[in-house]
């Protein structure tokens, strides 16, 4: 084992730190639009008509018995080439679409949580179901779903790296890239392992202070 | 797209079924053992243990499963020769660590849910910790593990298909080979995705079964 070589990161930092920024637009991305399907599966899984419950038990079932490259390489190779994507849209649509189903059952476990007396008092002052949900379900369900939705999100951090696999450039990716055209592995591969405790480091500690701002006042 | 060809492929997947298998084994055979220690260790009086343990969950499961696997398979050979693994056993490396991280939590919440009572109750009785451990409060903390167990033996068995990134012919490397040899798509990942899903529903099943046994008889 050779000695320790700080200037290579040094040179490598440039394009380590917009692999890095690359990794973080996946995220932001695919967490926006996973929750939101998230959202949509968990009040389809509550609803009334059969069918909705169906196809959403039968979405969830599905994509979290995938292994998330498979989806990626159906999103890239598939979707993506039929509806001409870029690398970085497939990734993210491949991303949004496994993440959704954790996300899913994630949100309606924490709707699920809220008091039965809360359905039942807000029917007894005639609101609307959807006027019930917004209003009194929603907000007390976020408070109980902080914890799994933030750890879920950390996963989806990471999950981002399969996506070099595709073909984008992203931390991951790009730390391979150099590993193998400088012949350090260890320095490059270990920086980029130090970025990614730093990202996730931050989701944890965000985790936290959620969690804080959420708690009941007693 | 057709029935046929989807039925023609999968022999052709089929045949990195057992390296699948046998790297999901060996990674659930090493994570088990790692996991059990690292949780012991978190749970132990002594501080510098606990510190140990807990800095090394906080690593892996800091970091993408893929860095983790470059590591193993470009870094280590690196630090040393004798780290020099071929990839099948680089993977079971990286998969086993990663996974000892995640088993290390649900085992350790397993044990310290035993209620203090029979902790109590054996000193009272004068036994040792070792011994009442291994009599008491394992054997009652198992019935716990169980579901967060399996569940992340599943997650093993669907990251298994990342082996394939460093060239380990298992299931998901031979599609991406017919994808790019065939310019097939669609027909080799639903043959792939359907073996997917028939090994982590059979798991599922396995920790339905698990619960039965494992059920308190009241």
């Amino acid at each position: 084992m050779g000695s320790w070589d700080w200037s290579i990161i040094q040179r490598c930092w440039p394009l380590m730190r917009d692999a890095a920024w690359v990794s973080v637009n996946l995220f932001a991305w695919s967490l926006v639009l996973a929750t939101g399907l998230g959202f949509v599966l968990a009040l389809m899984r509550m609803s009334n008509n059969r069918y909705l419950r169906w196809m959403s038990a039968l979405y969830v079932l599905i994509f979290r018995g995938l292994p998330a490259l498979v989806i990626l390489f159906f999103a890239y190779f598939w979707v993506g080439r039929n509806l001409h994507l870029s690398p970085f849209q497939s990734g993210v649509v491949g991303l949004s679409v496994a993440a959704g189903a954790y996300k899913a059952e994630i949100i309606r476990a924490g709707l699920l949580a809220v008091g039965r007396g809360q359905y039942e008092a807000s029917e007894a002052l005639g609101l609307s179901r959807a006027h019930l949900m917004r209003r009194i379900i929603i907000p007390q369900g976020i408070r109980v779903m902080i914890p799994n939705y933030m750890s879920n999100a950390t996963l989806l951090l990471k999950s981002t790296s399969l996506t070099s696999v595709i073909g984008i450039t992203e931390l991951t990716g790009r730390a391979r890239q150099l590993a193998n055209s400088t012949y350090k592995p260890i320095e490059i591969l270990t920086a980029a392992g130090v970025i990614y405790l730093a990202l996730t480091t931050v989701l944890t500690v965000s985790q936290e202070i959620l969690e804080r701002r959420f708690r009941l006042k007693t | 797209m057709s029935i046929d060809t989807i039925q023609e492929y999968l022999p052709i997947i089929l045949k990195g079924f057992w390296i699948t298998v046998r790297l999901f084994l060996w990674s659930i055979i090493f994570s088990t053992a790692g996991g059990f220690i690292l949780a012991l260790m978190r749970i132990s009086s002594v501080a510098i243990l606990r510190w140990t343990s807990g800095l090394i969950g906080w690593l892996f499961r800091g970091v993408p499963l893929l860095l983790i696997l470059f590591y193993a398979f470009f870094a280590l050979p690196e630090i040393s020769r004798s780290l020099m693994f071929d990839p099948f056993w680089a993977a079971v490396v990286g998969l086993s660590i990663w996974t000892a991280a995640y088993q290390s939590e649900a085992i350790r919440s397993g044990i310290i849910a035993v209620e203090k009572g029979q902790v109590e109750a054996s000193e009272a009785l004068g036994m040792t910790k070792r011994y009442y451990m291994r009599r008491i409060v394992i054997p009652q903390s198992i019935r716990i593990m169980v579901p967060p167990f399996i569940g992340n033996a599943i997650n093993t068995m669907k990251q298994t298909s990342l082996a394939a990134v460093i060239t380990v012919p298992e299931m998901t490397l031979l599609a991406r080979q017919i994808i790019s040899e065939d310019f097939k798509v669609a027909e080799p990942l639903l043959a792939l995705a359907s073996i997917y899903l028939v090994l982590t529903t059979l798991l599922l099943m396995v920790q339905l079964g698990l619960e039965r046994i494992f059920r308190l008889k009241v």
